[in-house]
């Protein structure tokens, strides 16, 4: 299947701290990928690293075949992005900001019928700050998808989510991804990595310490729940120090 | 191109919602007009001369919302825009960094194209203002007063480290300029050494443009003007561009 995502030996420091460290990964078209690790394992760097936000000190990068730094451009008409921490103009109101968004791109999707399919139809005409914390959440995924994109990135898709939105996010996600999008996502709630991901990468201070399928994780950790083996893959070294 | 018209659209109602530069870059100017206006009336500027006071003041009066908008305006909103991760999020999107700031570039152009034609319009109505030069020529110089003016603020809000740098290195360039450059105290009666360095101030060489062409006086040398702040401009909007930082 084509390797949508190609990243290969990928290192980035701040100052003595090791950040990535050495991290290889691909993401096949049409599969969700989560890259898991506690606060501070370098998730949000390595995303940052993938998508050429920040300028990584060793390894290669390829995204649809393309040079995420080289060719920001055209590489960002295919892909759509949700940061972990971003801002909004001040005093922009929803349909202000979806409208800013959508004609940045050449093939935009109707970003009314995302907003209703997010249940934030009902707060176009409202400022964004005025917005609840998931409401925004949900807002910021719905400008992540205006682009009709090949490939997403999530960080922290669901964080201050309700159940039901949380529920609700995932049926969108996984009726997108038969369609053939591709979903690189981070996560904190094991549930959904389980339910989402066919892929997962767990990283522990910069370094991928498991790689493989939800199922397998389970199986090398030897536990049943894979919240249970997420703790135990991601503290692996602690054990052994 | 449709893609920068609705970006300005929404950019522009952004920054009319947040009214500074509506109060600053547009009313301010017409009040200081209305004082002048009041106290002056249409007495002529001096004795013996053909044009009033007011005729005299209309170029440094339409530098007020030149400098609230390259000097304040700008440099802020360029600034913030980068600390708050706004330009993060155009980061990964397929925008270009000269579209953005062509985009708000232009709205400070509204604003002082506004401004410049209220005061226009009040003046002539009221105090039977009318231009002795030219106006294609009084437009030319008006327009790279502007064009100069902006990009130095361009260029502060691209460099400085945060809002709070740009803002205070906006406020050491502003306050000079609005003292020294002829806007508030004539050029002339300032010492000979103060002349000297504020002639490097595209506001001086603009202002001093703006007064001969709309006064229709002569010109003894075009070139210093039109040289230095042609130099700003282009040295600054190099440098925003180059230097351009998305947070």
């Amino acid at each position: 299947m084509e390797k949508v995502i190609k990243v290969d030996q990928l290192s980035k420091t701040y100052g003595n701290l090791l950040a990535v460290d050495n991290i290889s990964l691909s993401v096949k078209r049409g599969t969700v990928f989560g890259l898991l690790g506690a606060n501070g394992a370098g998730k949000s760097t390595t995303i940052e690293c993938i998508l050429g936000t920040k300028q990584a000190d060793k390894g290669q990068v390829s995204i649809l075949g393309y040079n995420p730094q080289k060719d920001r451009r055209k590489l960002f008409q295919k892909v759509g992005v949700q940061f972990q921490e971003c801002d909004y103009q001040p005093e922009i109101k929803v349909s202000e900001l979806c409208e800013e968004t959508a004609c940045l791109y050449k093939t935009p999707a109707d970003w009314r019928e995302l907003c209703s399919q997010f249940g934030i139809g009902n707060k176009i005409k409202n400022a964004v700050k005025s917005l609840s914390g998931g409401e925004r959440q949900r807002l910021f995924i719905v400008l992540a998808l205006i682009p009709n994109p090949e490939i997403v990135f999530l960080d922290e898709l669901t964080t201050g989510l309700d159940a039901k939105a949380r529920r609700d996010v995932w049926k969108i996600l996984s009726d997108l991804k038969k369609k053939g999008l591709s979903i690189f996502l981070t996560s904190h709630f094991m549930d959904e990595v389980e339910v989402l991901c066919d892929e997962i990468c767990i990283l522990k201070k910069g370094k991928v310490v498991f790689y493989g399928t939800v199922e397998e994780s389970k199986v090398v950790s030897g536990s049943k729940k894979f919240e249970d083996a997420y703790l135990i893959l991601s503290d692996e070294e602690v054990d052994r120090e | 191109m449709k893609s920068f018209l609705t970006l300005l659209k929404n950019e522009l109602k952004l920054n009319i919602r947040n009214m500074n530069m509506v109060i600053f870059a547009v009313i301010m100017p017409l009040i200081v007009l209305v004082i002048l206006g009041f106290l002056n009336g249409t007495k002529p500027a001096a004795y013996g001369v053909e044009y009033t006071f007011m005729e005299q003041s209309f170029g440094a009066l339409c530098t007020i919302s030149i400098c609230a908008g390259g000097l304040m305006g700008l440099p802020l909103v360029v600034s913030e825009y980068q600390e708050r991760k706004i330009l993060k999020r155009f980061q990964v999107t397929p925008v270009s960094p000269i579209k953005l700031l062509a985009v708000e570039l232009t709205i400070y152009m509204i604003y002082c194209l506004v401004s410049m034609i209220t005061l226009i319009l009040v003046a002539m109505i009221f105090w039977k203002v009318t231009i002795h030069g030219s106006w294609l020529a009084f437009l030319g110089s008006w327009l790279l007063t502007m064009i100069s003016t902006l990009s130095i603020g361009m260029m502060i809000g691209g460099i400085a480290k945060n809002s709070k740098s740009a803002s205070v290195i906006a406020c050491l360039l502003y306050f000079p300029m609005l003292i020294f450059s002829g806007t508030t105290l004539p050029f002339e009666v300032m010492p000979e050494v103060i002349q000297k360095i504020v002639r490097v101030f595209p506001m001086t060489q603009g202002i001093q443009l703006m007064k001969a062409t709309f006064l229709g006086l002569t010109v003894d040398n075009i070139k210093l003007p039109v040289i230095v702040m042609g130099t700003v401009t282009m040295l600054c909007a190099g440098i925003s561009i180059k230097y351009f930082k998305w947070e």
